[in-house]
This record gives structure tokens, C-alpha cells and sequence, in this order.
């Protein structure tokens, strides 16, 4: 797993991400809006260094393997140490290329806020912390990564930290990290434990070691990998997540932390291959949470939560690829997701600014002609999300629902299936509500923002989200051919199967796809965008939230299972031990024996009535007493 | 032993010192005045003295000599703080029956 | 050497009485001269300072036998660098008299901590146990608290008393920490279980923990820094140093008991924390659960366990001696210790906030600080030595850790300000000073655990 040796392009890629959070985080007062250059630069410059590195390590190799380089000795049997290999080079690219973008974005988005330093500052750390993950060569540094990018999230979550209801959230979804965190932590006692070492190589090249334990240990990488990327049931942080700034949203929760589970199942793909159970779990947990994802959708009303449930959805096609074995499928659709969900994000972003941090689409309408950049950014990004044939999605989520059937998955070929036109369905649902007809809110269209005094020039928003919206058509086109470019860099990396011909051809696939697609375009459509739809829209959307089935608005009832299983129980145990266990019962027992002495001591004290005569009487008694013992015995010796 | 070096039987002199003991004894259970307990302590530390000079006197050991002198000595400090302490027990209560001094009774 | 140590900080700590009642400077001045004399003198000397004298010859042979190397070297440096900082912190009335308890504090836990002979151990062990009862007589709001810590203690330092008699007799002599000494017979088990009880009391090990909560609640935020963060870990000195080459046998017979009450000090000491209301009780009972895990890491008789635990000793140590120190600080400046009453800190107070949230977070075990080196590697060994269901219930804790330590956080710097107070000010260039050390420790622990280890293993 790549090639040894000294690439100091390594350390630029991984460090200059943090020098940028540290310089904003310490100068932050006195930079101002100067931090946004310093917050840009520090993850433009790792991007070109990403590239830089790879052909650096390309030409040295010959082959795509990619690069490693020692760091250190973190403890004894825990050897750290830096990779980039084509799999860690596309995440690695997303992350400062998306990123960058993002962040470019985010100078528009935070233009007003006073703590913009603050903002660069843990989006730097964010950077950073997520490099960590998917640089690190091993384990325990993946799991410092995966620890270090839940804080970033938990800040980022939690930035506005005068509003309560964001504050509540960070800590739900760094909560719920945790378990994923110790989930990880416990597969690493069992790959300690057995093969003796925490690198993906020796692992790797030890995965018979594990017999007995191969599936658990697959099991609890699986949890940890579900926590962070909100596979269900660990899901429920993510729609709440969406309290943080949207650009948060679109480069932490939608383009790339939230994709971290996909990138440890695809890295461990060796585990995953020798454990078909394993496989099976993390497939099906995968296709349901494409599927519940969807749904989801549907219910909701505040454009960033609709998104969110998109990013859970299509997570769970990303993670259904990878844990079926079609792990090229499961990363193409990261790499092109990437891209429109970012843009879908940004786009929402600029509307959401437009009408003064209004989210919720039953107020929005009409902002074609208000937003035209986000609104065709948005339709070319909707469209790849939602499979239409030659935009980005397309090709991706072709080969994870082929992929499922190909490698014995029926069922999860089905899910998928019906998933894409559930999508198709809500996102052009979004679109049309937000995007048609006339507006529905109360903001003036001449208003000027209520937040500062001052605004950045429009376009440093616009031009992100044109560019995302040119590489959600475009990103697909390096899955295609008869040996795609994708398919070259992941000749070394991925096992290359020869797996029969299925009943149902790909040809086949691509058209069920186009028809279930085309069916949910349709009805939204007939629901949202016909000229009947747009003139009774306040009264159609008003009467939809009012019929909307409780089970879709209480969000299948698992936020309230999850409090119901595990934070009452913990609460009431808490307090049992805490108000009556503990200084009533184990504290009760001491102040027993306290007690005990207490009236020991009474007893005794009798004698002490400080009468000097009455002692001086029992020592001589005492000592007639030893006289006359001595006496009897007839001798003193 | 010798008799000529103890002309009075030793017995006469463990009889005088034990009468002197006892005296002491019945002193300090009986009286109440502090200063009279403290004799009567004195009385109990001289009759062991007595017995320490007879028997070294008889056995002709000399550690009975340096015993008695450890002794007075002790005794000396002894009456010192006593005294000391009877006089500031007077001075704060001007009274020094010891049955009223009971300050410390548990 | 050593036994400048402890006599050093004695000594300055009996010459401070001698300075008038109300002064504030020059016992700070002379506290920090020692205390940063104590943590450097080890590190500039390069033996590890052994200083021996025969004590006793009957019944059994004792020494004055005090070094430091190996575990002991990293808790002579916890404590100097902890009472450094608490000194540097300590803002109450009289403060010449709380940095003389500090001083006294540190020699007599030097004692402790340098003793190579159980004798000596066992007395300076009931030494230490006097200078935070002073405190809690002269700061604390219940003087039943002084005497519960003391008393309570105590029981503990008599049984290790005893044991040490009696160890003393059966084996001929008690100059054996730090040799391979080993002892076994049909006294062994009962010899253990008076020094067990004695560490697990200071430990503190459910159930033998309700003295904590109310001395860490009651102490001045500097004595309850050093308490929690160094004396603590008196107890679990003592299970490495004494109970697990000494008495191995024993404590191996006992080791299921020790490892069932370190998995219920885990998960009791969790849950309590998670429904407190009080910041510094919050905290106590977080220390229980905690302790526990190095506990478990030391019955699990794994080598790679008890490397974590020595850096989860070192770590725990920094993070609540830090967390201590902030919590004084904003008890301070809001003259309250209920979450329900503080919020908005970090409005206000960046560096406060920040501090307290570096703090927080090593206590949950964030990975890249100290406490997440400490817990991965301990529960890494543990599973090693064949524990699965203990490392698997340990872990739930760290989940639990994560939810208390937020709400702790997140009640005090997030949220709309609440203003009890008119005036609130930001850290003060000594308050910052005290804790900075604290923390760049626990950073640097955290990237880079393994030098705690090479200074172990040397």
C-alpha cells in the first residue's frame, strides 16, 4: 500500500490546513475579514499539493499506487504514518478541492458576521482534522482523525452558540460520533489483540488472523462508520446539524465528513470481502437508509432538512455499493455526490441569504428570477442527483444499483430502484416550490441585508456554485468508456472480480432507472408546477403539511426510540444513584458506622465524668486487682 | 546477704513503705484539696524511693541509687506543673476543689 | 536528592507562617521558586537521586530510602508542575496560609511518591492527609466535610499501617518498592486486602468514594486541584508500585473483585455526573469513573494496559487539576457552582472559554489529547489479556463521558448570557499562567504519548 519514502509534499497537503486554523484562531481579532485569504489560501494550497504529490508519487512508481511516508512512535505497537493512495487521493481532493470552493463561498456567506475569523478558523481545523482521517495509514490515526472532524463538526454545529436549539445540536451529534468513535476503538482492541498491529497494511495482510472475530470487528467499524455518516439508526444528528451556517452544511454534512463511513468500508475493503454476512449487514443497512432517507424527504419543509435527508439518502446508496462489493461504484457516487450536493447547498445558501434566513420553501416561490445563478446551478445539480442520464449522478448511481444486483443483491437492487424515483420525486419537489411560481414570503426584494452594514460582491457566491454546477454535469464523464480513467486509478487498489451474467443486463438497469426517474419527475410536476399547481400553491402546500402521515412527521418515531432506549434510562439512573443511591444507601452505611461508634462511645464516656478522686479509685482498684492476681499466683516474676 | 550491712531487717523497711504508700493512696482518693493530693503523691513517690535505697542497700546494686534520684527528679517536675496548674485553675475560678474542675469529663 | 524534594517544600512551607497573616505576594513569589525548583531538580539531576539510611533493624529492617525513577519520576513532575499552578492560582482570603498547605502538601506527597521503603511510604501516606484537611477547616462551608475526608482517610492509612507491620515482620524488610521483591504465603491475601483497602479508599474505588464528592465540592479550587489531580493517584501509585510486584499472587486471587468494582466505579461515577447540577461535583464524580479505568487497566496484569495507565495518570492528573482551576475561576466571577445559573461565559470570556473547553474535551477523550492516549491504549491492553466484556462495558463511559463533560461545557460558556454579576472579566495574566502549562501538557501528551513512556522504560 504505497510506495515508502520521504514526500514532504505529505506534510504541506496535512499541516498547512491547521497552521491556517491556528493562525486564525490566534490572530482572529486583529485579522477581520483578512482571515477569509489566509482561511482560502490554507486549503488552496494543500489541493495543489495533492496533485503535486500524486504525480510526484506516480512518476517515481510507474503505477497508481500511491505514496506512504513514517511520521512516528505514538506508543509502542502504534506506528504512525502518512498515505496517499488513490483512494485516499480522491477524498483528499474532494476535501481541499470542494473545500476551497466552499470556502471561497463562505467569505460572501459570513461576510457580516463578526466571528468570520472564528468561522475560517474551525473550518481550517475542519480541513485539516478530515486529512488526518483519510491521510493516516492506520487505525488509530484514522480514529484521531474521525474523533478530531466530530469537534470540527460539533463547533461548526454549535458557531451561532447564543442559540440554544444549535447548541443542542452539536452536542446530539457529537454524541452520537462517540459512539461511532468507541465502536471503532473496540474493533482496534480486536485487531490489536489478534494480528498485533493497527496499520491497514499488516491488517490487511493478516485478515485470516481474525478468524472468529472477522465479523464483529467488521460489525463495530460498521457502527462507527454508520455514526459519522448517519446510516440509520444513528442517523438523527444529521437534519438537526443543519442549525450550523449552510456552508458548513455543504462541505462538513453533505460533501465530505458525513462520507467518512463510505471511505472506512471502502478502505477496509479486505475485511468487508472475506466476511459475507458482514457485507450483507452493511448492504442492507445501507439500501434502508437510501430508502428511509427518501421518504423523509418527502415531509419536510425547511430546505436545508430536505437536503440533509437527500445527503442521508444518497450516503446510503454510496455505503449500499461499497458493502455489497461494488466498492468503485460506492466511491464514484462520493466523488460525483461531492460535487451537486455541495452545489444544491450553496445554492440553497444563496437563496436563504436572499430572503433573509427564511428556510422554510411554503415562503419561499418564484426566486428564478431573484437567484438565476443558484436556480441553474440548482436544475443541473437536481438533475444529477436525481440520475437524469449525462449528468453526474447518472453514472454513479447506475453502477451502485447495478452493482447490488450484480454481486446477488436483488432486494437491494429493488430498494434502489424505487429510492431513484423517490428522489427524482422530492428534489424536484424542492425545486418547484422554491424556484416556481410567484414568492410566497413577506421579504422585500429590495431589502437590504439585516445582518451588517456592508456586502461582498455577489459574485464571490456565484461563482462556486457555477463552478459545482458545471462539475455536477461534467464529474461523470470519468466513469464512462471502456476503460475509464476511473477504472484505471483504481486498478491497484480495488480486487477485480469476474462475476456472472446477470438476468437483468445493465442496459436494462439504465432504462428501469430512466423510467422510475422520469415517473417521479412527472408526478411532482403534475403536484407542484402545472399552472393550476402555481396559482393555488399557499393553498395546496397548507393543506399537504396539514395531511401529512404523523409516521413521515415524527420521522419513523426514531428520535423518540432512541430517547426512550437509552437517554431516560441514563437520566433516571442517573438520578436514582445520584439523589438517593449514593447518599442514602452507600452513604447511609459509613454514617452507620459513624453512628455505631457514636453509641459505642456513650457507653464508654460514662466513666469519663472528670471526677479526679473517681479515677484515682479505679486505678487503685486496678492495681489491687494486678496485687491480688499476683498474690494467688504465689510469685512475681 | 549480709546483715551486718543492713542492721534493720529489710521487711521493716517494705512494711514502713508500704504503710507510706497507702497514706498516700487514701490521700489522694479522700481529699479534695489539690495541693494536699499533690503530697499525698509525694508521700507514694518517697515510699518508693524508700524501697528502691533498702533493696540497693541489700542487693548492693547501684542502679536502685540512680532510680531514686530519677525519681525525685521526676517528682520535682512533677510538683512544679502541678503547682503551676493549681494555680491557674485559682486564678480563674478562685476555687480548687477538684471535683468541680471536671471541664473535660466526656 | 530526593530528599530535597521533600524537605525543600516543607521547610519553605513552615517559613511561610513566619510572613505576615495578609500577605499575597512573597509567598506566591517563594511557593513558585519551590515548586519550580521541585519539577526541575529531577529532570537536571540525572540519577534518579537516591538518598538511604537504616531506620529500623528489629523487627524487620527499614530504611529512609527515597529515589525517583520510572513511575514515580512522572509523579514527582505531576505534582510540582500541579502545585506550581495551583500556587500561581490561588486567589482567596489569606493566601500566604493556603500556599503554605500547598507546600506542605507537595513535600509530604514527595515523600510518598519518592519512598522507596513501604514504611516510609506509610507515613508520609498519613501525612499528606493533613494539610487538606486544614484547607477544608478553614475554607470549606462544612467542617463535618474536613472531618468525613480525614477520618475516612485514615481508616485507610491505619490498614496500610498494619499491612505494612505486617509485611514488615513476615518478610524481614520493607525497603522493596522498585526491587522484585515478591511476597506470598497465607498472610499474602489479608496483607493485600489492608493495602487494597487503603488505595482503594484514596482512590477513590466504589463503594469506598462518599468522602470525595463533598471534600472536592468544599475544597478551595487549589487544594482540590492538587487533590484530585495527584493525590488520587497516591492509591493507584500504590497498586503499581506495591500490590502489583510485591503481591502478585494475591492481588491476582482478588483481581475479578478489583475488576468488578473498577467497571462499577466506571459506569456509577458516569451516570451520577450525568444528572449533577453542581459544576465541581460534576467533575468529582466524573474523576470517580475515571480512576476506574486505570484501576481496571491495573488488575488486567497487561503490560500495554499499564503503559496507558501510566499515561492515563498523567493525563487525568493535568486534565482535572485543569478543570479544577477553571471552575474556581468561574465560581469566582459568578459566585455560583450550579449550571442551571451559569451560561454565556464564552460571550465574554474567549480565553476562559477556551480554556475550558481544551479541558473538557481531554476529559471526554478527544483524540489528539491526553486522555483519549490513555483510555485507547489501556482498554487496547485489557482486551489483550483476554477481558472482552470489560473493555466493552469500559467503552460505554466514554460515551456517557462525552455527553456529561458537553453539558457541563455547554451550560456554562453557551446560551444567552445570564448575568448575575455586572462586571465579568476575562482571564487574568496569572489565572491564564496557571492553566496554560496544564494544557500544553495535555496537548503534547496527546500527539506524542510515547515520551512518557521512553522516561518510563528507561
Amino acid at each position: 500500500m504505497g510506495i515508502d519514502g520521504a514526500y514532504p509534499l505529505l506534510f504541506v497537503i496535512w499541516l498547512v490546513p491547521l497552521a491556517g486554523a491556528i493562525v486564525n484562531w490566534a490572530f482572529g481579532p486583529q485579522l477581520k475579514r483578512s482571515a477569509t485569504i489566509i482561511g482560502s489560501a490554507a486549503i488552496g494550497i494543500p489541493f495543489v499539493a495533492t496533485l503535486m504529490a500524486w504525480n510526484a508519487a506516480t512518476q517515481s512508481s510507474g503505477a497508481a499506487v500511491g505514496a506512504h511516508q513514517n511520521l512516528f512512535s505514538w506508543m509502542p505497537g502504534f506506528d504512525f504514518g502518512l498515505l496517499l493512495d488513490p483512494l485516499s487521493l480522491i477524498w483528499a481532493l474532494i476535501i481541499t478541492g470542494v473545500g476551497f470552493l466552499i470556502h471561497a463561498y463562505s467569505v460572501g456567506y459570513m461576510w457580516s458576521d463578526s466571528a468570520i475569523a472564528r468561522f475560517f478558523a474551525y473550518m481550517n481545523f475542519f480541513v485539516f482534522a478530515m486529512l488526518t482521517l483519510v491521510l493516516s495509514d492506520n487505525f488509530v490515526g484514522l480514529l484521531v482523525g474521525w474523533g478530531l472532524v466530530g469537534l470540527a463538526s460539533y463547533f461548526l454545529i454549535g458557531f451561532w452558540f447564543f442559540k440554544p436549539v444549535a447548541v443542542a445540536a452539536a452536542r446530539k451529534a457529537f454524541v452520537i460520533n462517540v459512539v461511532g468513535d468507541v465502536a471503532i476503538m473496540f474493533a482496534i482492541f480486536m485487531m490489536f489483540a489478534k494480528i498485533g498491529s493497527i496499520t491497514f497494511a499488516n491488517v490487511f495482510a493478516h485478515v485470516g488472523a481474525l478468524d472468529g472475530w472477522l465479523f464483529w470487528t467488521c460489525l463495530f467499524l460498521f457502527i462507527g462508520a454508520a455514526a459519522k455518516s448517519a446510516q440509520i439508526p444513528l442517523h438523527t444528528w444529521l437534519p438537526d446539524a443543519m442549525e450550523g451556517p449552510t456552508p458548513v452544511s455543504a462541505l462538513i454534512h453533505a460533501a465530505t465528513m458525513v462520507t467518512a463511513g463510505v471511505y472506512l468500508v471502502a478502505r477496509c475493503w479486505p475485511l468487508w470481502n472475506a466476511s459475507h454476512s458482514a457485507q450483507l449487514l452493511v448492504g442492507t443497512i445501507g439500501g434502508l437508509t437510501a430508502l428511509a432517507g427518501a421518504l423523509l424527504g418527502i415531509a419536510q419543509w425547511d430546505i436545508k432538512r430536505i437536503l440533509a435527508y437527500s445527503t442521508m439518502s444518497q450516503i446510503g446508496y454510496m455505503i449500499m455499493g461499497v458493502g455489497v462489493g461494488a466498492y468503485q461504484a460506492g466511491v464514484a457516487h462520493f466523488f460525483t455526490h461531492a460535487f451537486f450536493k455541495a452545489c444544491l447547498f450553496l445554492g440553497a445558501g444563496i437563496v436563504i441569504h436572499e430572503l433573509a434566513d427564511e428556510q422554510d420553501i411554503r415562503r419561499m416561490g418564484g426566486m428564478r428570477s431573484r437567484a438565476p445563478v443558484a436556480f441553474f446551478a440548482m436544475f443541473a445539480a437536481v438533475l444529477a442527483i436525481s440520475g437524469f442520464p449525462g449528468f453526474a449522478g447518472f453514472f454513479s448511481k447506475d453502477q451502485v444499483v447495478f452493482g447490488a444486483l450484480e454481486h446477488g443483491h436483488p432486494w437491494l437492487y429493488a430498494v434502489g430502484i424505487v429510492t431513484a424515483g423517490i428522489t427524482a420525486y422530492y428534489m424536484f419537489r424542492l425545486f418547484f416550490v422554491t424556484f416556481f411560481g410567484t414568492y410566497r414570503g413577506d421579504v422585500d426584494p429590495e431589502h437590504e441585508p439585516a445582518r451588517g452594514e456592508s456586502h461582498a460582491p455577489a459574485w464571490i457566491m456565484a461563482l462556486p456554485v457555477a463552478i459545482l454546477g458545471i462539475f455536477s454535469v461534467i464529474a461523470g464523464y470519468a466513469m464512462i468508456g471502456s476503460n475509464p480513467p476511473w477504472s484505471r486509478l483504481f486498478a491497484h487498489t480495488f480486487p477485480s472480480e469476474n462475476l456472472p451474467p446477470v438476468a437483468i443486463g445493465e442496459g436494462w438497469t439504465t432504462a428501469i432507472l430512466f423510467v422510475v426517474m422520469a415517473a417521479g419527475i412527472a408526478i411532482a410536476y403534475a403536484r407542484y408546477a402545472t399552472p393550476v399547481a402555481l396559482a393555488n400553491a399557499p393553498a395546496r402546500l397548507r393543506l399537504e403539511s396539514e395531511r401529512m402521515p404523523a409516521v413521515l412527521v415524527r420521522l419513523f418515531y426514531f428520535d423518540d426510540v432512541i430517547d426512550w432506549l437509552f437517554v431516560k434510562p441514563s437520566l433516571a439512573l442517573g438520578r436514582f444513584f445520584g439523589s438517593w443511591f449514593d447518599p442514602d444507601f452507600i452513604d447511609g452505611a459509613v454514617r452507620g458506622l459513624v453512628t455505631l461508634s457514636t453509641e459505642l462511645a456513650a457507653v464508654v464516656r460514662y466513666f469519663q465524668n472528670g471526677l479526679l478522686r473517681s479515677y484515682a479509685l479505679i486505678v487503685v482498684f486496678g492495681a489491687a486487682c494486678f496485687a491480688i492476681y499476683y498474690a494467688l499466683q504465689g510469685t512475681v516474676r | 546477704m549480709r546483715p551486718d550491712l543492713l542492721p534493720v531487717a529489710l521487711a521493716n523497711y517494705v512494711g514502713l513503705a508500704s504503710v507510706i504508700f497507702f497514706i498516700g493512696v487514701a490521700g489522694v482518693v479522700v481529699r479534695r484539696n489539690p495541693l494536699i493530693m499533690l503530697m499525698s503523691i509525694e508521700l507514694m513517690w518517697n515510699a518508693a524511693n524508700l524501697l528502691f535505697l533498702a533493696f540497693a542497700r541489700a542487693w548492693l546494686n547501684n542502679a536502685g541509687h540512680i532510680f531514686a534520684f530519677l525519681v525525685i527528679t521526676v517528682a520535682a517536675a512533677e510538683a512544679a506543673i502541678g503547682l503551676a496548674i493549681v494555680v491557674v485553675v485559682f486564678r480563674s475560678r478562685a476555687n480548687v476543689d477538684v471535683d468541680e474542675v471536671a471541664l473535660m469529663k466526656g | 536528592m530526593a530528599l530535597v524534594l521533600i524537605l525543600l517544600p516543607i521547610l519553605a512551607g513552615c517559613a511561610l507562617f513566619a510572613l505576615p497573616r495578609g500577605d499575597r505576594l512573597w509567598s506566591r513569589v517563594i511557593g513558585c521558586a519551590v515548586a519550580a525548583l521541585t519539577f526541575e531538580l529531577p529532570l537536571l539531576v540525572g540519577n534518579d537521586g537516591a538518598f538511604a539510611v537504616r531506620w529500623l533493624s528489629r523487627p524487620f529492617t527499614a530504611s529512609l530510602h527515597f529515589a525517583w525513577s520510572g513511575v514515580s519520576l512522572w509523579l514527582v513532575l505531576l505534582l510540582a508542575l500541579c502545585t506550581f499552578c495551583a500556587i500561581v492560582a490561588t486567589n482567596v482570603a489569606q493566601t500566604r496560609t493556603l500556599i503554605a498547605l500547598l507546600l506542605l502538601l507537595e513535600g509530604t506527597m514527595m515523600g510518598v511518591f519518592t519512598a522507596r521503603d513501604i514504611l516510609a511510604f506509610a507515613l508520609f501516606w498519613d501525612l499528606m492527609l493533613i494539610p487538606p484537611f486544614f484547607a477544608l477547616v478553614e475554607w470549606g462551608t462544612h467542617r463535618e466535610t474536613a472531618w468525613r475526608f480525614l477520618i475516612y482517610n485514615f481508616s485507610g492509612g491505619l490498614t496500610l499501617l498494619l499491612a505494612t507491620a505486617a509485611f514488615g515482620i513476615l518478610s524481614g524488610s520493607t525497603d522493596v518498592i522498585g526491587s522484585t521483591h515478591q511476597f506470598a504465603g497465607s498472610w499474602a491475601p489479608w496483607i493485600f486486602a489492608g493495602f487494597a483497602f487503603a488505595f482503594a479508599v484514596k482512590t477513590p474505588l466504589w463503594p469506598l468514594h462518599t468522602w470525595m464528592p463533598a471534600t472536592y465540592a468544599d475544597s478551595p479550587p487549589p487544594m482540590v486541584a492538587v487533590i484530585s489531580a495527584v493525590q488520587s493517584k497516591a492509591g493507584l501509585y500504590g497498586f503499581i508500585v506495591i500490590a502489583l510486584p510485591c503481591l502478585r499472587t494475591a492481588m491476582a486471587d482478588w483481581r475479578w473483585l478489583i475488576i468488578a468494582l473498577a467497571l462499577v466505579s466506571l459506569l456509577y461515577g458516569a451516570f451520577i455526573a450525568l444528572t449533577q447540577t453542581d459544576t465541581k461535583r460534576i467533575v468529582a464524580y466524573s474523576s470517580l469513573s475515571h480512576l476506574g479505568l486505570i484501576v481496571l487497566a491495573i488488575a488486567s496484569f497487561n503490560p500495554v494496559a499499564l503503559q496507558g495507565a501510566v499515561v492515563y495518570i498523567v493525563a487525568h492528573g493535568l486534565f482535572s487539576a485543569a478543570l479544577f482551576l477553571i471552575l474556581g475561576y468561574m465560581e469566582e466571577r459568578e459566585e455560583t457552582r450550579s449550571i442551571s445559573k451559569l451560561g454565556g461565559i464564552g460571550a465574554n470570556n474567549p480565553k476562559l472559554a477556551g480554556a475550558f473547553t481544551i479541558a473538557a474535551l481531554a476529559a471526554l477523550g478527544l483524540p489528539g489529547l491526553a486522555g483519549f492516549a490513555g483510555e485507547i491504549v489501556i482498554l487496547t491492553g485489557v482486551f489483550k489479556a483476554g477481558y472482552l466484556w470489560p473493555a466493552l462495558i469500559a467503552l460505554v463511559p466514554i460515551v456517557i463521558a462525552s455527553a456529561y463533560m458537553l453539558r457541563l461545557l455547554q451550560d456554562a460558556i453557551n446560551g444567552p448570557v445570564i448575568a448575575t454579576l455586572p462586571q465579568r472579566r476575562d482571564l487574568t495574566f496569572a489565572e491564564a499562567l496557571a492553566v496554560a502549562p496544564l494544557l500544553a501538557a495535555l496537548l503534547f501528551i496527546g500527539i506524542y504519548p510515547h515520551a512518557i513512556l521512553t522516561a518510563v522504560l528507561r
